[in-house]
Protein backbone atom coordinates (compact mmCIF):
# COMPACT_ATOMS: atom_id res chain seq x y z
CA UNK A 1 0.00 0.00 0.00
CA UNK A 2 1.42 3.08 -0.80
CA UNK A 3 0.99 6.12 0.91
CA UNK A 4 3.51 8.48 -1.05
CA UNK A 5 1.57 11.32 -2.63
CA UNK A 6 2.87 12.09 -6.24
CA UNK A 7 0.96 14.31 -9.11
CA UNK A 8 1.58 13.06 -12.67
CA UNK A 9 0.86 15.94 -15.15
CA UNK A 10 0.09 14.61 -18.33
CA UNK A 11 -0.17 17.32 -21.26
CA UNK A 12 -3.18 16.14 -23.71
CA UNK A 13 -4.94 16.67 -26.53
CA UNK A 14 -7.44 18.65 -24.91
CA UNK A 15 -6.11 20.54 -22.15
CA UNK A 16 -3.31 19.31 -19.11
CA UNK A 17 -4.76 16.34 -16.40
CA UNK A 18 -3.20 16.29 -13.35
CA UNK A 19 -3.46 12.33 -11.87
CA UNK A 20 -2.90 12.39 -8.03
CA UNK A 21 -2.20 9.72 -6.51
CA UNK A 22 -1.46 8.58 -2.67
CA UNK A 23 -2.46 10.96 0.72
CA UNK A 24 -2.60 14.94 0.01
CA UNK A 25 -2.17 16.23 3.37
CA UNK A 26 -0.46 18.49 5.16
CA UNK A 27 2.99 16.85 4.64
CA UNK A 28 1.90 17.02 1.07
CA UNK A 29 0.38 20.14 0.63
CA UNK A 30 2.90 22.84 0.42
CA UNK A 31 4.14 20.81 -2.83
CA UNK A 32 1.28 20.10 -4.60
CA UNK A 33 0.47 23.88 -3.97
CA UNK A 34 3.40 25.03 -5.70
CA UNK A 35 2.66 22.29 -8.54
CA UNK A 36 -0.49 23.48 -9.21
CA UNK A 37 -0.20 27.38 -9.05
CA UNK A 38 1.33 27.61 -12.68
CA UNK A 39 -1.01 25.80 -14.12
CA UNK A 40 -4.06 27.05 -12.31
CA UNK A 41 -3.10 30.58 -13.37
CA UNK A 42 -3.12 29.78 -17.55
CA UNK A 43 -6.60 30.10 -18.34
CA UNK A 44 -5.50 29.42 -22.14
CA UNK A 45 -5.98 25.83 -21.42
CA UNK A 46 -8.18 23.40 -20.02
CA UNK A 47 -7.31 21.49 -16.70
CA UNK A 48 -8.71 18.75 -15.32
CA UNK A 49 -8.01 16.86 -12.18
CA UNK A 50 -7.99 12.90 -11.94
CA UNK A 51 -8.51 11.77 -8.46
CA UNK A 52 -9.19 8.04 -9.19
CA UNK A 53 -5.46 7.14 -7.64
CA UNK A 54 -6.22 9.86 -4.33
CA UNK A 55 -6.54 7.29 -1.23
CA UNK A 56 -6.54 10.28 1.08
CA UNK A 57 -7.62 14.05 1.78
CA UNK A 58 -8.59 16.16 4.64
CA UNK A 59 -9.20 20.07 4.89
CA UNK A 60 -5.53 20.78 3.86
CA UNK A 61 -5.95 19.61 0.43
CA UNK A 62 -9.64 20.53 -0.25
CA UNK A 63 -8.33 24.38 0.67
CA UNK A 64 -6.09 23.55 -1.96
CA UNK A 65 -8.27 22.74 -4.44
CA UNK A 66 -10.89 25.32 -3.22
CA UNK A 67 -7.71 27.82 -4.12
CA UNK A 68 -7.41 26.86 -7.60
CA UNK A 69 -11.61 26.65 -8.41
CA UNK A 70 -11.54 30.64 -7.01
CA UNK A 71 -7.97 31.45 -9.65
CA UNK A 72 -10.25 29.41 -12.35
CA UNK A 73 -13.35 30.89 -11.71
CA UNK A 74 -11.94 34.47 -11.71
CA UNK A 75 -10.01 33.64 -15.06
CA UNK A 76 -13.07 32.34 -16.51
CA UNK A 77 -11.25 29.35 -17.44
CA UNK A 78 -12.52 25.44 -17.28
CA UNK A 79 -11.71 23.33 -14.59
CA UNK A 80 -12.75 20.11 -13.92
CA UNK A 81 -12.28 17.04 -10.96
CA UNK A 82 -13.09 13.20 -12.49
CA UNK A 83 -12.85 10.08 -10.86
CA UNK A 84 -13.62 11.18 -7.32
CA UNK A 85 -13.27 8.02 -4.80
CA UNK A 86 -16.34 7.24 -2.81
CA UNK A 87 -14.52 8.31 0.60
CA UNK A 88 -13.49 11.27 -1.22
CA UNK A 89 -16.50 12.32 -2.57
CA UNK A 90 -18.25 12.01 0.88
CA UNK A 91 -15.49 14.37 2.34
CA UNK A 92 -16.77 16.82 -0.48
CA UNK A 93 -20.13 16.87 0.22
CA UNK A 94 -19.28 17.16 4.27
CA UNK A 95 -17.41 20.20 3.44
CA UNK A 96 -20.01 21.71 0.69
CA UNK A 97 -17.61 21.82 -1.47
CA UNK A 98 -18.87 19.60 -4.10
CA UNK A 99 -21.47 22.53 -5.18
CA UNK A 100 -18.13 24.04 -6.64
CA UNK A 101 -16.89 21.30 -8.86
CA UNK A 102 -17.96 20.17 -12.05
CA UNK A 103 -18.05 15.98 -11.90
CA UNK A 104 -17.20 14.83 -15.55
CA UNK A 105 -16.54 16.34 -18.89
CA UNK B 1 -18.98 13.50 26.69
CA UNK B 2 -20.38 10.60 26.97
CA UNK B 3 -18.60 8.13 29.41
CA UNK B 4 -16.61 5.72 27.89
CA UNK B 5 -15.86 1.85 29.46
CA UNK B 6 -11.94 2.22 28.74
CA UNK B 7 -10.26 -1.55 28.43
CA UNK B 8 -7.14 -0.61 27.18
CA UNK B 9 -4.62 2.17 25.80
CA UNK B 10 -2.41 3.09 23.29
CA UNK B 11 -0.41 6.23 23.24
CA UNK B 12 1.92 7.80 20.82
CA UNK B 13 4.69 10.63 21.19
CA UNK B 14 5.48 12.60 18.09
CA UNK B 15 7.25 15.38 16.89
CA UNK B 16 4.93 18.00 15.95
CA UNK B 17 5.62 17.55 12.21
CA UNK B 18 3.37 17.08 8.79
CA UNK B 19 5.71 14.04 7.96
CA UNK B 20 4.40 12.22 11.21
CA UNK B 21 0.66 12.80 11.01
CA UNK B 22 0.49 9.59 8.53
CA UNK B 23 1.68 7.51 11.80
CA UNK B 24 -1.27 8.29 13.56
CA UNK B 25 -3.87 6.83 10.48
CA UNK B 26 -1.65 3.55 10.42
CA UNK B 27 -1.73 3.30 14.21
CA UNK B 28 -6.10 4.39 14.01
CA UNK B 29 -6.02 2.16 11.14
CA UNK B 30 -5.03 -0.90 13.39
CA UNK B 31 -6.75 -0.07 16.38
CA UNK B 32 -10.08 0.76 15.06
CA UNK B 33 -9.97 -2.34 12.48
CA UNK B 34 -9.82 -4.37 15.74
CA UNK B 35 -12.49 -2.71 17.66
CA UNK B 36 -15.16 -3.55 14.61
CA UNK B 37 -15.27 -0.58 12.96
CA UNK B 38 -16.56 -0.53 8.98
CA UNK B 39 -13.90 0.72 6.51
CA UNK B 40 -16.35 4.09 5.99
CA UNK B 41 -15.87 4.88 9.85
CA UNK B 42 -12.16 4.48 9.56
CA UNK B 43 -12.05 6.76 6.92
CA UNK B 44 -14.04 9.12 8.81
CA UNK B 45 -11.59 8.99 12.02
CA UNK B 46 -8.75 9.21 10.16
CA UNK B 47 -9.83 12.66 8.80
CA UNK B 48 -11.16 14.00 12.05
CA UNK B 49 -8.18 12.76 13.90
CA UNK B 50 -5.33 14.20 11.28
CA UNK B 51 -7.19 17.52 11.21
CA UNK B 52 -6.06 18.26 15.10
CA UNK B 53 -2.60 17.04 14.39
CA UNK B 54 -2.68 19.06 11.76
CA UNK B 55 -3.71 22.56 14.06
CA UNK B 56 -0.99 21.09 16.64
CA UNK B 57 1.84 21.14 13.47
CA UNK B 58 0.28 24.36 12.49
CA UNK B 59 -0.15 26.62 15.49
CA UNK B 60 1.46 25.35 18.59
CA UNK B 61 4.56 25.63 18.29
CA UNK B 62 6.77 28.50 16.90
CA UNK B 63 9.90 26.55 17.15
CA UNK B 64 11.21 22.90 16.22
CA UNK B 65 10.86 20.08 18.91
CA UNK B 66 7.50 20.33 19.78
CA UNK B 67 5.40 16.81 20.56
CA UNK B 68 1.82 16.37 19.96
CA UNK B 69 0.13 13.09 22.28
CA UNK B 70 -2.05 11.12 20.80
CA UNK B 71 -3.84 8.43 23.19
CA UNK B 72 -6.29 5.86 21.90
CA UNK B 73 -8.88 5.05 24.28
CA UNK B 74 -10.02 1.36 23.40
CA UNK B 75 -13.47 0.67 24.08
CA UNK B 76 -15.54 -2.21 23.39
CA UNK B 77 -17.81 -0.76 20.76
CA UNK B 78 -15.99 2.88 20.92
CA UNK B 79 -13.01 4.62 20.48
CA UNK B 80 -11.73 8.09 22.05
CA UNK B 81 -8.99 10.04 20.93
CA UNK B 82 -7.11 12.97 22.39
CA UNK B 83 -4.94 15.02 20.60
CA UNK B 84 -3.09 17.21 23.21
CA UNK B 85 0.13 19.63 22.65
CA UNK B 86 1.99 22.06 25.06
CA UNK B 87 2.32 24.85 22.86
CA UNK B 88 0.96 28.52 23.31
CA UNK B 89 -2.79 28.37 22.51
CA UNK B 90 -4.28 29.47 19.25
CA UNK B 91 -7.73 30.64 20.15
CA UNK B 92 -9.09 26.88 19.14
CA UNK B 93 -12.14 27.85 21.70
CA UNK B 94 -12.64 30.69 18.90
CA UNK B 95 -12.32 28.68 15.85
CA UNK B 96 -13.94 25.69 17.11
CA UNK B 97 -17.29 27.81 17.86
CA UNK B 98 -17.46 29.15 14.60
CA UNK B 99 -16.69 26.42 12.04
CA UNK B 100 -19.41 25.74 9.08
CA UNK B 101 -19.08 24.11 5.77
CA UNK B 102 -20.23 25.61 2.78
CA UNK B 103 -22.99 24.76 1.81
CA UNK B 104 -24.46 28.31 1.67
CA UNK B 105 -21.79 29.71 0.40
CA UNK B 106 -20.48 31.45 -2.87
CA UNK B 107 -17.65 30.79 -3.98
CA UNK B 108 -16.23 34.26 -3.47
CA UNK B 109 -17.29 33.95 0.52
CA UNK B 110 -15.39 30.51 0.95
CA UNK B 111 -12.87 30.42 3.33
CA UNK B 112 -10.53 27.32 3.97
CA UNK B 113 -10.20 28.21 7.96
CA UNK B 114 -11.93 26.36 10.06
CA UNK B 115 -12.79 23.60 7.96
CA UNK B 116 -10.39 21.55 9.82
CA UNK B 117 -12.76 21.80 13.08
CA UNK B 118 -15.90 22.18 10.92
CA UNK B 119 -14.65 18.63 9.54
CA UNK B 120 -13.81 16.76 13.16
CA UNK B 121 -17.51 18.21 14.31
CA UNK B 122 -18.89 16.43 11.21
CA UNK B 123 -17.58 13.09 11.16
CA UNK B 124 -16.70 11.80 15.40
CA UNK B 125 -19.63 11.88 17.17
CA UNK B 126 -18.51 13.66 19.93
CA UNK B 127 -15.86 16.84 20.09
CA UNK B 128 -14.99 18.90 22.62
CA UNK B 129 -11.81 21.28 22.93
CA UNK B 130 -10.00 22.94 25.19
CA UNK B 131 -7.10 25.39 25.11
CA UNK B 132 -5.47 27.36 27.62
CA UNK B 133 -2.94 30.45 27.21
CA UNK B 134 0.49 28.79 26.96
CA UNK B 135 -0.61 25.39 27.91
CA UNK B 136 -1.17 23.81 25.11
CA UNK B 137 -4.95 22.66 23.20
CA UNK B 138 -6.40 19.09 23.98
CA UNK B 139 -9.25 17.99 21.50
CA UNK B 140 -10.59 14.90 22.51
CA UNK B 141 -13.19 13.20 20.04
CA UNK B 142 -15.00 10.06 20.31
CA UNK B 143 -16.71 7.64 18.15
CA UNK B 144 -19.13 4.19 18.62
CA UNK B 145 -19.68 1.65 16.43
CA UNK B 146 -22.32 2.54 14.82
CA UNK B 147 -23.75 -1.34 13.50
CA UNK B 148 -24.21 -1.85 17.44
CA UNK B 149 -24.27 1.87 18.85
CA UNK B 150 -27.73 2.42 17.37
CA UNK B 151 -30.34 -0.44 16.02
CA UNK B 152 -31.30 0.24 12.43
Amino acid sequence: MSHKFTAVTLNEADGIRVKLQGELDLAAAGEFRTMMEPLAVDPSTRLTLDLSELSYIDSTGIGILISILKVRHAEQAPFYVENVPPHVQKLFDVTGISKFLIPQR
Amino acid sequence: MAEVKTKQQVKLSLPAQADYVDVVRLTLYGIASRIGFSYEEIEDMKVAVSEACNNAVLYAYSQEGGVVDVIFDIGDHELELTIRDQGSSFMANDKFGHATGWHDKSLDDVQAGGLGFYLMQALMDDVSISSQDGRGTEVKMMKRVLAIGEAK
